[in-house]
């Protein structure tokens, strides 16, 4: 690389010219970035949904309060905290959370494996696409809980059952995610990685997969909340046999006791769940992942 | 061919040593569409400032594809002597998950460079853009101008003697544009790149090249060029490049206005 002329313009009194100039005019362009600390911006993102809820339970009270229906017909923020309680105590709760959980967790991991591998070759391979493109597309509309009747007479009431209906909701996500995030990849950057002289591999191994990780990523996340409702859809309807007690099995429960409280209560649950494995997991990945990019709305920063 | 009674210009000289790039009778069509390119014969000699100038569309974005290997000639046959060419284009299209630096040392590692050197050398090129304190910072955090001096430190880095630049500065400001063509003019004087630099803005061919070539459209043909003598630096507000930009404009609107018709 003929770079050892550089030296010879070292002192090049133009050059240093330049040299100041180019400084000038960059620091000019450059965008300054604000960072607002950790603490901030948790507040940010934590204080208005709080707010939000102490509100509505509020708004819920109160019509309690006033206009005082059944309570067997609508229960009141007080008795569904009782339930609540009276679950944990029973250590039915905490049964339930990690039976699902640990369910849709592993059921999760299993749809990535699969889905990705789909993805890939959906995303690269043009025959295949056109071939299974409609079917996954049809799959992703399709609600997996239709799958149930059909898994229950091929595995009768057991896991596999649940995790079947798990796989047939989130693998075409995932699959579909991965494949949108490689048909957004800006030509250029295959362009790039042609001219800088990539093999097919160092093609997708360090352009095609890094450039298509946010379109990938947010069909993960799709993938994750259709396993999740896959799962309480099979464990309403799925019930007895070798099969475990998940949160859809407690809110099953408790129906069959008229219990409305405890419905409630499990719904709620169900949700809590669900935004906290996206406030865990998904959401600082994703951060990180866009403002890496520069691809966060300033407003989200 | 024609030369001109310029001071500054003057016919070709024939080159002595063997070219840096050989373009012989190309033909480009797209499908049976018609005839993008017709008949390009050319020799680049090593070392030298090429400038492509033509309005839009004439195909010289196809012939630098063509040269850089992107895209097929339809006839004809084009040569680099010293195997592939680094390539620059409009936009940076640096890859925006790494930072300035990981992007240069990306393209050392696919030009083979032992992973020991390349942050070494990485660094040594971002200095030579003058860039070596943004060797940290992403895509994202620079500016239109910077960006694209850290994708001229990527093409540098490929260690291809020859480089070709299609349009690399027509998005950038008019002050910024004017820097980097100081920036280019240095780089490549002192790494003794052969440049083949498309451009569709006159005065930018007029303030850069050693040597212009002006192509018509539809379809592209080489239909003038000229030579500048006086090899030394130059700015745009000179009035030699003035000069030069007003005849090469003159012609490039004689060619655009035959397509009127």
């Amino acid at each position: 690389m003929p770079l050892d002329t550089r030296t010879a313009t070292a002192h090049d009194p133009s050059h240093d010219e330049l040299r100041r100039l180019e400084a000038g005019l960059d620091s000019l362009q450059a965008v300054p970035e604000t960072p607002r600390g950790a603490v901030r911006r948790t507040v940010d993102g934590v204080l208005p949904p709080i707010l939000l809820l102490i509100g509505l339970a509020l708004a819920w009270q109160v019509y309690i309060l006033i206009v005082k229906p059944r309570p067997d017909l609508i229960p009141g923020p007080l008795d569904v905290f009782g339930a609540l309680v009276s679950a944990w105590n029973s250590d039915r709760l905490q049964l339930a959370v990690t039976t699902s959980l640990e369910r849709g967790g592993l059921g999760f991991i299993i749809a990535v494996a699969i889905g990705t591998p789909i993805g890939l070759l959906l995303a690269e391979c043009r025959p295949v696409r056109r071939a299974l493109g409609p079917l996954l597309s049809g799959l992703q509309v399709l609600p997996s809980v239709a799958w149930v009747p059909a898994a229950i007479i091929w595995f009768g009431l057991s896991d596999a059952t649940v995790y079947f209906v798990i796989l047939m909701g989130a693998v075409p996500s995932i699959a579909n995610g991965l494949v949108s995030g490689v048909d957004q990849i800006p030509p250029q950057l295959r362009r790039v990685g042609t001219v800088l002289g990539a093999s097919r591999l160092q093609m997708a191994t360090l352009v095609v997969l890094p450039a298509a990780l946010p379109g990938y990523f947010s069909g993960l996340k799709q993938g994750w909340a259709f396993a999740w409702r896959s799962l309480m859809a099979a464990e309403i309807i799925v019930i007895g046999g070798d099969i475990g007690f998940g949160l859809g099995s407690m809110l099953h429960q408790s129906r069959e006791l008229a219990d409305l409280s405890g419905v409630l209560a499990t719904i709620l649950v169900i949700l809590f769940v669900g935004i906290l494995v996206e406030l865990v997991i998904f959401a600082p990945i994703e951060r990180r992942l866009l403002r890496r990019r520069g691809l966060m709305a300033a407003g989200l920063r | 061919m024609s030369s001109l009674t310029n001071v500054a210009v003057a016919p070709t000289a024939t080159a002595l040593e063997p070219a840096a790039i050989t373009v012989d009778a190309l033909g480009k069509r797209y499908g049976t569409g018609p005839l993008v390119l017709d008949n390009i014969n050319l020799s680049i000699e090593p070392g030298q400032f090429v400038c492509l100038l033509g309005a839009s569309g004439c195909g010289k974005s196809t012939l630098l594809n063509i040269i850089a290997g992107l895209e097929k000639p339809t006839e004809g046959a084009v040569t680099v002597a010293s195997g592939k060419a680094a390539v620059m284009f409009q936009d940076a299209a640096l890859f925006p998950w790494l930072t300035a630096g990981r992007n240069v040392e990306l393209a050392l590692k696919l030009g083979g460079v032992p992973r020991k050197d390349r942050r070494g050398e990485a660094l040594e090129l971002l200095d030579l853009v003058n860039l070596a304190d943004a060797g940290d910072k992403r895509p994202h955090e620079l500016s239109g101008g910077m960006r694209q001096r850290v994708a001229l430190a990527r093409s540098l880095a490929q260690d291809r003697k020859v480089l070709l630049m299609d349009e690399p500065f027509a998005a950038l400001d008019a002050i910024t544009r004017d820097l980097l063509h100081e920036e280019l003019e240095r780089v490549w004087r002192q790494t003794g790149r052969t440049i083949v630099f498309v451009t569709h803005n006159v005065r930018e061919a007029a303030r850069l090249g050693e040597r212009i070539l002006l192509m018509s459209s539809r379809p592209g043909r080489i239909v003038n060029e000229w030579t500048i003598t006086d090899t030394g630096s130059r700015r745009i507000e000179s009035p030699e490049v003035a000069r030069l930009s007003d005849e090469i404009t003159d012609q490039l609107r004689q060619e655009i206005r035959r397509n009127a018709a």
